[in-house]
């Protein structure tokens, strides 16, 4: 409909080229206009100029694995540098001696082609495929991480917000800024050096990994348990290093909530007490927690590279890693990509949809 | 011209009365924090880690003797000569020429046995990673049942070996056939040693300042940044405003962590204090926005309005007006900068990607993983004393920074 439209607007109008059709067109619609469009292609506009500047930056990397593949081969086989050369270039899917900038232009055409290329250090290795591997294994670990913390996060908030200045509410103001304090990854090291180690509750080189060799992937029993038990740590380490400042949240905001004339109208109303709290302030509560949500997911994936290096755990951020230490440019350009649009996206759509759970928020933001 | 005119004190007694002004607003700051019990805990750890590691690293020297007699030596530990009760005369090297001595792989004993190998048959253990595992178990029933004369160990490990009760059997073995001879082949350690040797307990005095120095400086420049930016953002305007934006979502849009990852691969970081300059750089975007909104909405309000129609200048109204505002918000986001520069520094150092020139808590972590002491409890000191300096200072600043909070922010103070 709207191409066919395009076109007769192309064929009507006196204006000639692009730009007058594009002037044309946008008069007619006024897509620039509308508030969704512009925020999507204001998504868009950061995610391409992430991964142009990804771009550039990977390959000012010292050492590059092309010289690396080179060096082995002239040292092992002893061919002229002319061939080992060929030989080189001709594994790898790109072009060396193409300009920097024709590479870039090749890597967007892929890429709008909805094509990832494939990895640099072992060719023929589709990176989307990678990705598919690697990523679920980090997305089941900080999931899991992040829907505990959230939950008990929002139990004890709530509950210090209800006994607010009592003993218990100064005890779990201490716990929290403790769980807040320590580093993510000083939990990882103190989980391996105290129960691990030190009590010998688990083993720890039986817990790297993401599932026990010799198990098929797949809908059984043993192989779910299994993965459940080698993501464990992780995620344990996830859920102390969040849960401290879910609580501190949900603690100011629960209080502000309480001091609302609607909870003061609900009690008046004689409701009892478990309904006032799930359905009155808990859910109110609750809201400011979502957009928070977004932003912290980003933030966790990103800090997922030290955490599964410490824990051998070989999720995301280890292939990132392990990406970026043999300076696999293609593999390192694929991960900051899906990185980066999954932060931009869930903050999109945490934009999007906190109108949706706030109706307050809507109503103001409408001018 | 018109602020200086209302500022009437001469410039020099401003300058003599500085000091005092100074010490009541320390004092009365320190009252106020001790009704705030976690935040006063904080100060205190705060004031004993400068103490820590700005003064006394002074008085106690950096321990970089290699002792290789004493490596991994778990907390309070020494070399002990470990004997058959009926071969307790055994007590210097010199007494054990032609007997068979056992040795633990991986402890200080293969290095301080090794001179002597022309006269001593040596037996070697393997080192296993549990207290009281099969190797060192091993060499123990080997002494009691006397198929070696003797055995350099860790005085700990034995006391965990004799101690463990799961096998009565061998602990009543042991009980009957195993003493130790000689307890002073090597000095204890406070808080145990390293793969080298080396003393802990100096390498946590002197491993802070760096670290601190460089979160501060990342600290300092982020929020300077940010401060600067924001408010520049929010008076100006216009196509300032919106590329200052656009760059904050574009340094956002990627994980902090990552791009410095890529950047530490990119530029060799030559110094730590390089690598604070780096962060604080990569630092700002969050708090620029923060700083932006308030100056926005601050830019509404009635005083600044007051003071905008009494002509006065924009430099007044900034620094005079709007700066006051803000500053407790800005200090306690500087707090809590601090301690992102500290955690993405320690980051970069616990994956190898820092300098690692510089032996400060993040370097004795990363070679406390590295070399698996991390996985071997009685090495387990050398990654555990970082740990727990690093963990306690940012929960220090947290508490610090949390009563910091409370004490600004009136209403908060109300409804806690």
């Amino acid at each position: 409909m709207t191409s066919r439209n395009a076109d007769a607007q192309l064929d009507s109008s006196d204006v000639s080229g692009v730009a007058g059709a594009l002037s044309t067109l946008l008069v007619k619609y006024p897509l620039h206009k509308n508030y969704y469009l512009r925020v999507f292609a204001q998504a868009i506009l950061t995610i391409w100029a992430v991964l142009t500047v990804t771009f550039f930056l990977v390959r000012q990397m010292p050492g590059n694995p092309i010289d690396v593949l080179i060096e082995q081969i002239l040292t092992q086989e002893g061919i002229s540098y002319q061939e080992a050369y060929d030989r080189v270039a001709s594994s790898f899917n790109f072009d060396p001696d193409a300009s920097l900038f024709d590479q870039y232009l090749d890597y967007i055409g892929d890429l709008l082609r909805l094509d990832m290329g494939t990895s640099i250090t072992s060719p023929g290795t589709r990176i989307i495929d990678e990705i598919a591997r690697f990523l679920p294994w980090t997305l089941f670990a900080v999931g899991s991480g992040f829907l505990i913390s959230f939950v008990l996060g929002i139990i004890l908030g709530m509950s210090m917000a209800y006994y607010r200045d009592s003993a218990l509410d100064h005890a779990m103001s201490l716990i929290s800024s403790f769980f807040t304090g320590v580093p993510n990854y000083i939990w990882g090291l103190l989980i391996i050096i105290g129960p691990g180690i030190s009590w010998n509750w688990f083993d720890v080189g039986a817990a790297r990994g993401t599932y026990d060799p010799g198990l098929t992937p797949g809908l059984n029993a043993a192989f779910i348990g299994s993965a459940i038990e080698h993501a464990l740590l992780p995620i344990i380490t996830y859920v102390l290093a969040t849960l401290g400042s879910w609580m501190l949240s949900m603690k100011s905001s629960t209080t502000g909530v309480l001091n609302d004339d609607y909870v003061n109208v609900a009690e008046a109303r004689g409701l009892k007490d478990r309904r006032i709290i799930t359905a009155y302030v808990g859910r109110n509560a609750m809201l400011p927690l979502f957009a928070q949500l977004s932003i912290s997911i980003g933030f966790v994936l990103g800090s997922g590279v030290v955490i599964e290096e410490i824990f051998v755990y070989w999720g995301f951020g280890h292939y990132l890693f392990q990406a970026i230490t043999v300076r696999d440019y293609t593999s390192v350009q694929g991960a900051v990509l899906i990185l980066s649009s999954t932060f931009v996206f869930s903050n999109l759509f945490a934009d999007l949809t906190y109108g949706l759970l706030d109706p307050r928020v809507r109503i103001t933001g409408e001018k | 011209m018109s602020s200086k005119t209302l500022s009437a004190p001469h410039p020099l007694k401003t300058l003599l009365r500085l000091p005092f002004t100074a010490l009541v607003a320390v004092l009365g700051f320190v009252n106020r924090l001790r009704a705030n019990r976690a935040g006063f805990i904080g100060f205190l750890g705060l004031l004993a880690y400068f103490i820590m590691t700005f003064i006394m690293p002074h008085f106690i020297p950096f321990d970089s003797e290699v002792n290789l007699d004493e490596i991994a030596g778990p907390v309070g530990s020494r070399i002990q000569l470990a004997v058959h009760r009926d071969n307790a005369a055994l007590r210097s090297f010199e007494d054990l020429a032609g007997k068979t001595v056992g040795v633990v792989d991986q402890t200080g004993g293969p290095s301080l046995i090794a001179p002597y190998a022309d006269s001593i048959t040596i037996e070697k253990y393997r080192w296993t990673s549990r207290r009281a595992g099969p190797g060192i178990r091993a060499a123990l029933v080997d002494l009691a049942n006397q198929e070696i004369d003797a055995m350099l160990i860790f005085s700990k490990t034995v006391e965990e070996v004799r101690a463990d009760s799961s096998d009565p059997e061998l602990q009543a073995l042991f009980a009957e056939h195993v003493v130790i001879s000689n307890s002073e082949l090597g000095p204890p350690h406070l808080l145990g040693t390293d793969t080298q040797g080396r003393g802990i307990a100096t390498h946590i005095v002197h491993g802070g300042r760096i670290l601190i120095l460089t979160a501060v400086i990342g600290g300092v420049i982020s929020t300077l940044i940010a401060l600067v930016v924001g408010s520049l953002s929010a008076m100006i305007g216009g196509a300032f405003d919106a590329a200052m934006t656009a760059l904050s979502n574009l340094i956002l849009a990627v994980p902090r962590l990552i791009l410095l990852v890529v950047l530490a691969g990119l530029i060799r970081f030559e110094n730590t204090l390089f690598l604070g300059l780096m962060i604080g750089l990569l630092g700002w975007p969050p708090l620029m926005r923060a700083i932006r909104a308030q100056v926005l909405s601050l830019r509404e309000r009635d005083f600044v309005e007051a003071a905008r129609s009494l002509g006065l200048s924009t430099y007044h109204i900034m620094f005079r007006e709007m700066l006051p505002n803000m500053i407790s918000y800005v200090m306690i986001n500087f707090i809590f900068a601090i301690t992102f520069a500290m955690y993405e520094q320690i980051a970069l150092l616990v994956l190898g990607l820092a300098p690692i020139d510089d032996y400060t808590w993040g370097v004795m972590l990363y070679f406390g993983r590295s070399r698996g002491t991390l996985y071997n409890v009685d090495g387990a000191s050398m990654a555990l004393s970082p740990v727990l300096a690093i963990a306690f200072f940012q929960v220090c600043l947290v508490l610090f920074a949390r009563a910091l909070e409370e004490i600004f922010d009136p209403r908060l103070r109300a409804a806690v």
